[in-house]
């Protein structure tokens, strides 16, 4: 226990102690410790959540494929069908019957890698569920930016300048734009693209990943980024937060000094806006990927999980189930961190 | 200067209760009319198709009239590419989402209270319970779970509208949270407890009838703009209602196919209903969330 020093009557903890044997504890480093220690809590904190979480996850993913009905013996057991028959076969694979036995093997499965093989293509389902992950963090963050980018100017334009005979246009436009049902977006672009720019952007998907095209890649992003049901939503966010810190006494502050008010306001009215509607918007551009690497046949997870819908492939849906979870849970974990390291008296409380 | 609503004088009080609606927004106001008129509409076609009052048969093909335009032998919509009438279509299309819709309003907003009066009133280790879950409810992307369910169960429209609802409810759960929290904080709750009130008449009465129910009400409509989207997304993707049985996802999915001929009409016409009813829909939540609950701005 030499680590924790009583000195006087404050105790210490490991780091601070560690900073008292290398002769550290200068107020400055005494100061910066106070920060850092409760937030490193914090982010620990979130971590055993984001775990917890994924744990649920797993849960529940497993539990819907437990109550679907057919079991698997039945296409190994063709011939006979007899009680004892499957028992065995069962005992030979390692099968548990029990509920907890099942899960856990599949649990322990996963966490090697393992999520099984197709049962449509017989491949390994983890190989693929990877590719197709980033094939689709590609187009979800482009598409995202591309929100941003419509949603940015017309909330900063109509949180800044309170009223102006645009006000209402431009909220009815991104009213307009999120209500658009989005495979009739996609088919419109692609006649438009193939009319008017004499391109045709349909053409990947056929394992030439590599030379991507930029039109190929332009498109489906587009598309995605206008359509996908989240620009009002975005606006309204950004607008309420913009002149809600606006409204602040530091902004008046810095107005009457005569210091730039984007610099600082940029933490609390940009950058932790962004990152909360991002992470919150994650699980929405997932599932608009869904009809749009439908529409133009883009390798990712949206169009694998919904061949392994019609296939009723469990092992690849519960793949792509479980990688959007951990794609939704990293997003918020990164939120998180940014809102604790911008605010440190967050910890504090 | 701003004085508090109770503290006007009399006469000066009924004056703006007698004249309250001068008080909303104008734009508040267009929005309202607007989504009133759209639900109007719907649940008018709603009756005309469940009564079968359609102009022409909607099954119906017309050989000789295909892919006409607005208006041309009576067909006041044009028909597809099989000549059937559009706008019976249409109206009969109302059918594949309005009672699964008005299923997952249900299962969000009794799930979602229950959540959020456990979290709100009880609070402590319950509360964290209900956060949790509601983190596991948002981990997945709504569709995934739809096509999770599909895969391993069948693609069945209610099945998918508990699912709805169901991802639905942690919203609702934690507007009715904050709003339990609002309360006590104003002393409301322990008050009616001091007066000996039953515990089922505080929450029920006095929280969820008399403080939440505009709540209650802006998420309804708002839960049906969500319904009509993911039914019309799974339509389109083959999941929802299947041919001949119209609905608004696989009407557009089929004019899709004519396209890029420069057919726009047959697909153009169910996306515009599906984008005005979604808007009306949204537009309507937005507008009593401003008249009923305060405008921020």
């Amino acid at each position: 226990m030499n680590t924790h020093q009583q000195t006087g009557d404050t105790w210490l903890s490991p780091v601070q102690s560690l900073a008292h044997k290398l002769n550290l504890d200068s107020p400055w480093v005494k100061h910066k410790l106070d920060f850092v220690m409760p937030m490193g809590v914090t982010i620990i904190r979130e971590l055993l959540l984001a775990l917890a979480l994924l744990f649920g996850v797993s849960l529940v993913v497993f539990t819907i494929l437990y109550a679907a009905p057919g079991d698997s013996f039945s296409l190994l057991l063709s011939g006979e069908r007899s009680a004892s028959a499957t028992e065995e076969v069962a005992q030979s694979l390692g099968f548990s019957n029990s509920w907890f036995g099942q899960y856990s093997t599949w649990l322990i499965n996963i966490l090697h890698g393992d999520l099984g093989t197709s049962i449509r293509t017989g491949q390994s389902v983890f190989e693929n569920v990877v590719s197709a992950t980033i094939n689709t963090l590609n187009l979800t963050l482009a598409a995202m930016l591309v929100t941003l980018i419509i949603a940015y100017p017309i909330a900063i334009y109509t949180s800044v300048r309170s009223a102006t005979p645009l006000n209402g246009p431009l909220t009815i436009f991104a009213y307009v734009i999120s209500a658009l049902p989005l495979f009739w977006l996609a088919y419109i672009g692609i006649f438009v693209s193939t009319n008017v720019f004499d391109y045709f952007p349909l053409g990947i998907g056929l394992g030439v990943e590599d030379d991507m095209e930029i039109m190929q890649f332009l498109l489906p992003v587009l598309i995605l980024g206008i359509g996908s049901g989240t620009v009002s939503e975005v606006v309204r966010f950004l607008k309420l937060e913009i002149s809600r810190v606006l409204e602040e006494e530091y902004i008046r502050t810095a107005k009457a000094k005569g210091a730039s008010i984007w610099r600082h306001g940029f933490k609390e009215g940009l950058l932790l806006p962004t990152s909360q509607i991002i992470s919150s918007k994650i699980p929405f551009f997932l599932g608009g990927a869904i009809i749009v690497e439908q529409v133009f046949n883009w390798p990712g997870m949206g169009r694998m999980a919904w061949q392994a819908a019609q296939d009723r492939d469990f092992p690849v849906i519960m793949g792509i189930a479980l990688a959007a979870a951990i794609l939704v849970r990293l997003g918020s974990l990164v939120h998180r961190m940014i809102y604790i390291i911008v605010n440190p008296r967050a910890s504090h409380e | 200067m701003y004085t508090e609503f109770s503290q006007l004088p009399i006469e000066k009080r009924q004056d703006i209760e007698k004249h309250w609606w001068k008080k909303i927004h104008r734009m508040d106001l267009l929005y309202l009319c607007y989504g009133i008129t759209i639900v109007s509409l719907v649940v008018i076609s709603y009756f005309l198709g469940a009564f079968n009052l359609l102009p022409f048969d909607p099954e119906e093909m017309d050989l000789d009239n295909m892919m006409v335009g607005i208006g041309a032998e009576g067909h006041i919509l044009g028909t597809d590419f099989m000549g059937r009438d559009l706008l019976s279509r249409m109206i009969l299309g109302i059918q594949a989402y309005f009672l699964p819709g008005l299923l997952a309003i249900v299962i969000a907003l009794s799930f979602g209270s229950f959540l959020g009066v456990l979290s709100g009133f009880y609070g402590g280790r319950i509360d964290t319970g209900v956060t949790y879950f509601n983190n596991l409810v948002d981990s997945f992307p709504r569709l995934v779970l739809i096509l999770l369910v599909v895969a391993a169960f069948k693609p069945d429209i209610y099945y998918i509208m508990i699912i709805v609802g169901l991802t639905n409810a942690p919203v609702v759960a934690a507007l009715i949270k904050n709003k339990i929290q609002f309360l006590k904080q104003k002393n409301f709750i322990e008050s009616s407890i001091a007066m000996g009130l039953p515990t089922h008449l505080i929450i029920f009465k006095h929280i969820l009838w008399y403080n939440c129910r505009s709540i209650l009400i802006i998420q309804a409509t708002l839960g049906m703009g969500e319904a009509i989207l993911m039914e019309t997304s799974l339509s389109y993707l083959g999941f929802g209602v299947q041919e001949p049985t119209p609905s608004w996802g696989n009407m557009v999915q089929a004019g899709s196919n004519y396209l890029m001929q420069g057919n726009f009409w047959p697909s153009t016409a169910p996306a515009l209903a599906i984008m005005f009813t979604i808007l009306g829909f949204y537009l309507l939540g937005d507008a009593l969330n401003h008249i009923l609950e305060g405008r921020k701005s």
